[in-house]
C-alpha cells in the first residue's frame, strides 16, 4: 500500500462536480483507493462516499492505495488534486 | 381574485403561461418475502432496473451536454454514479440475499442509511445532496414497477413554451426534459436554493420558485399565471394591472440588459471626464467572480460573518486559506476585508450573547468592533490571517462601527501584536496594509477630522448610519418609511463626511445599499463621492448613470437645493439633480 498526503485547493471543495472526477479518475483503476479524512475512510470510487466527506477547501485529505496500479492510481489522484479538479478560475 | 404564492426565489426571470399541474404518482414501496431460489431473480431484476435508468440519464446526460454545456451535464452525470454506487447497488444486492426481500424495499432501507448520513452533515449544500440519493432511488423504483411507474410527462404537451410547470417536486433530469421542451417557468412544492434542481434551473435560464407550499392544491390546471423567479412569488388569476405590469417588465428588462451590456468594457468615468472607482461588496466565489466579469475596481467590501457562522470559531489558517482564495480569484484588484461584524442579528454558539440578549436595545449594544475589543484573543486571530493575506496581493483591513479614537487606538494596539507574533513565527505580511474604518455611528461621522489622522481610509455604511441617524430601523414595517436617504439632515451629514475626508485627505468609500442603487448615484456624485462599493450585479447599472451625469451641473444643483430652505420633501432633490442633467 502506499499513501500521500494533499489539500484541498479548488475553492469549492469536494462539492459534487469534483467529486463525480474524483470518482471517474479513481474508477479507472483496478486497486482499491481510500480517501481519509482524520478518523473518517471513504472508497475514492463512490461517490456518495466522496460527498458526505464534505472536505472543503483547505482540508487535509490522505489517499491510500493498494493494488497492482498502485503508483499510476496514486500520481493520477493526486494530480487531480493539484489541478483543482479543472475547476475553472 | 388574484392569489399570490411565495417561495424560495431560486432562479430570476419573469414567465407567464398557462398552469401545467404534474401528475405524480407516489410509488407505495412495501416489503415481502421471496424464497431463496428467487434470490438470484431478484437481484437480475434490480440490475436490470439499475441498468434502465442508467441508459435513461446517460442519454439525457449526453443531449444535456450538447445543448446546453459540459456543468449542466455533469449535475446529471451525478446521478448515474450515484445509480452504480456501491453503497447502493451492493448493499442492496446483499440486503436482498441476507433478508430474503424484495429488491424495492431492500432498495428504500439503504436508501434511509445513507440519507441519515447525508442529514448529520453540517455543510448545507452537502446535505443537500440526500435529495439527489432518494431522486435516484426513486427512478430505480420505478423501472422496477414499469406499470405503476411515475410518468410525469404522460400527459404533457411536447412544447411547453406557454406553459408554466407545477409539480411536488423536480429531479434535475425531469427539468432538463422540461427544458427541452422549452418551458416557460417551474413551481416546485419541495425543494431548495441548494438543490441541484434549482442550480440547473439557473444554468438554463428558467425562472424558478421552489418551496411553494400546497402549489398543487392551489393552483389550477390551464389557468394564466405570472411568476416572478426572481422575487419569489407566483400569482395566479392575475388581474389585468399586474399581467400588463409583467408584461412591460419583460419588455423593459430585455432593452435595459442591452444597453448594459454595451457599456460591460468602457471606463466609469463622468460626461465631465472624472473617473469614478466602482467596487464590489462580495465574498463567495461566485460573487467575487461576478465582481470581476463585471469590472469591478477593487472589493470595497469583504464581509468575514459567514466564517464566524459555521460552529467552531474559525482559525487563522482557514481564515487565510479563504482570503487566500479570494486574492487569488481576484487577479490583483483589491480586496478590503471587514473584521468581524457579528452583533445584535446574528450570532453563534461559541459567542456568548447571552448579555447581548439581555439589554433593552441590541443595535446600540455590544456588537462589531466593540465585541472583537472584548474578546481580543477572537480578534487577533483574525487580524493575524489578515495581514498573512497581506502579503499575497493588496489587501486593505476595514474596522466596523467604530465610535472613537480611543477604539481605533486599541485596534491598532492589537495590530501590533499581531505583526510581533506573526515576525517570531517568521510570517510574511505588507507592513504597510492600510487600516480603515466604518463610519456608521453618527457621532464618528461628525468627528471625521478627529478621527482621520489615525486612519487611511474610510467606508460610509449609509445601512447603519442611516438607521442611526434617523432613530428608525429599516426592516420594522410600521417605521420604514421614515428610512429616507433623502432626507435634508441625512444629505447634511453625508456631505459633511464627504467634505472633511477630502480636507483631511483620506478616501472615502459608501459600501451601503444606497451606493449600489442607481437612483441616489447622481446624488452621491454631487455629494464629491468617487468610490462606490456595490452587490457585484449593480455595477454596470450604476456605471451607466455615471456615464450619463455632469457632475458640476449636478453639484451646482446640489448646492441650490441647500441654499433655498429646503422646505419641500426630499423627493424633490433627486429631480432636481436629475433636472440639472438636461439644461444646456
Amino acid at each position: 500500500m502506499i499513501a500521500a498526503d494533499v489539500i484541498i485547493v479548488n475553492k469549492l471543495g469536494l462539492h459534487a462536480r469534483a467529486a463525480s472526477r474524483l470518482v471517474n479518475c479513481a474508477s479507472g483503476f483496478a486497486a482499491e483507493i481510500e480517501i481519509v479524512r482524520g478518523t473518517r475512510s471513504v472508497n475514492a470510487k463512490s461517490i456518495m462516499g466522496v460527498l458526505t466527506l464534505a472536505a472543503a477547501l483547505g482540508t487535509e485529505l490522505v489517499i491510500e492505495v493498494d493494488g497492482p496500479d498502485e503508483q499510476q492510481a496514486l500520481e493520477a489522484v493526486v494530480a487531480l488534486f493539484q489541478d483543482r479538479f479543472g475547476e475553472d478560475e | 381574485m388574484t392569489l399570490a404564492l411565495t417561495g424560495h426565489a431560486v432562479a430570476r426571470g419573469i414567465a407567464i403561461g398557462h398552469c401545467h399541474l404534474v401528475e405524480r404518482n407516489e410509488l407505495d414501496i412495501g416489503e415481502y418475502r421471496i424464497g431463496v431460489d428467487e434470490v438470484e431473480r431478484e437481484i437480475q431484476r434490480y440490475r436490470n432496473a439499475v441498468e434502465a435508468a442508467r441508459r435513461q440519464l446517460e442519454e439525457l446526460a449526453g443531449r444535456v451536454i450538447q445543448n446546453v454545456g459540459i456543468g449542466a451535464g455533469e449535475i446529471i452525470q451525478t446521478h448515474v454514479m450515484m445509480l452504480g454506487d456501491s453503497r447502493l447497488q451492493d448493499s442492496t444486492e446483499q440486503h436482498i440475499r441476507r433478508e430474503l426481500c424484495n429488491a424495492e424495499w431492500a432498495l428504500q432501507m439503504q436508501l434511509e442509511q445513507v440519507l441519515s448520513e447525508f442529514r448529520s452533515l453540517d455543510d448545507a449544500y452537502i446535505r443537500s445532496r440526500g435529495e439527489d440519493v432518494a431522486q435516484v432511488v426513486r427512478l430505480i423504483q420505478n423501472k422496477l414497477n414499469e406499470e405503476a411507474a411515475d410518468k410525469p410527462f404522460e400527459n404533457m404537451p411536447d412544447r411547453l413554451a406557454e406553459t408554466l410547470v407545477i409539480s411536488s417536486e423536480l429531479t434535475p433530469g425531469e427539468l432538463a426534459v422540461l427544458h427541452e421542451r422549452g418551458v416557460g417557468g417551474i413551481v416546485t412544492e419541495h425543494g431548495g436554493p441548494h438543490s441541484h434542481t434549482a442550480i440547473l434551473a439557473s444554468s438554463f435560464g428558467i425562472p424558478a420558485v421552489m418551496g411553494v407550499r400546497r402549489a398543487q392544491a392551489l393552483l389550477r390546471e390551464g389557468e394564466t399565471l405570472v411568476l416572478d423567479g426572481g422575487l419569489g412569488v407566483v400569482y395566479a388569476d392575475p388581474d389585468e394591472a399586474i399581467h400588463n405590469h409583467y408584461h412591460q417588465v419583460q419588455r423593459i428588462t430585455r432593452r435595459f440588459k442591452k444597453s448594459l451590456e454595451a457599456i460591460r468594457d468602457l471606463p466609469a468615468s463622468s460626461l465631465d471626464g472624472q473617473l469614478i472607482s466602482l467596487q464590489a461588496n462580495a465574498e463567495r466565489p461566485a460573487e467575487l467572480q461576478l465582481a470581476r466579469e463585471q469590472g469591478a475596481n477593487g472589493i470595497g467590501l469583504y464581509r468575514t460573518e459567514f466564517l464566524y457562522l459555521q460552529g467552531a470559531p474559525p482559525a487563522e489558517e482557514e481564515q487565510l486559506a479563504e482570503f487566500a482564495s479570494a486574492i487569488e480569484l481576484l487577479g490583483g484588484i483589491p480586496l478590503t476585508i471587514r473584521t468581524l461584524d457579528l452583533g445584535a442579528d446574528k450570532s453563534t454558539d461559541y459567542l456568548d450573547f447571552s448579555q447581548l440578549r439581555r439589554c433593552a436595545n441590541p443595535a446600540l449594544g455590544l456588537r462589531a468592533v466593540r465585541l472583537c475589543l472584548r474578546d481580543t484573543d477572537l480578534f487577533k486571530t483574525q487580524l493575524r490571517a489578515i495581514l498573512r493575506a497581506s502579503a499575497l496581493g493588496p489587501v486593505r483591513c476595514l474596522i466596523p462601527m467604530l465610535t472613537s479614537v480611543q477604539e481605533i487606538r486599541m485596534v491598532r494596539f492589537l495590530l501590533d501584536e499581531a505583526r510581533e507574533e506573526l515576525d517570531a513565527r517568521s510570517m510574511a505580511y505588507d507592513p504597510d496594509m492600510p487600516i480603515g474604518g466604518m463610519i456608521e455611528v453618527p457621532a464618528a461621522a461628525l468627528a471625521i477630522t478627529e478621527l482621520a489622522p489615525h486612519l487611511d481610509f474610510i467606508s460610509v455604511g449609509t445601512n447603519d448610519l442611516l438607521q442611526y441617524t434617523l432613530a428608525a430601523d429599516r426592516v420594522d414595517e410600521q417605521v420604514a418609511h421614515l428610512y429616507d436617504p433623502q432626507h435634508p439632515g441625512v444629505v447634511r451629514l453625508l456631505r459633511y463626511i464627504f467634505r472633511e475626508a477630502n480636507a483631511s485627505r483620506i478616501p472615502a468609500t459608501v459600501c451601503g445599499e444606497v451606493a449600489g442603487d442607481r437612483q441616489y448615484t447622481r446624488l452621491l456624485l454631487a455629494l464629491g463621492l468617487k468610490d462606490f462599493s456595490m452587490h457585484p450585479g449593480r455595477l454596470l447599472e450604476v456605471k451607466q448613470v455615471v456615464r450619463e451625469t455632469d457632475i458640476p451641473k449636478a453639484k451646482a444643483a446640489l448646492t441650490g437645493w441647500f441654499n433655498t430652505t429646503p422646505t419641500e420633501t426630499g423627493s424633490s432633490l433627486l429631480k432636481v439633480i436629475d433636472d440639472s442633467q438636461r439644461s444646456g
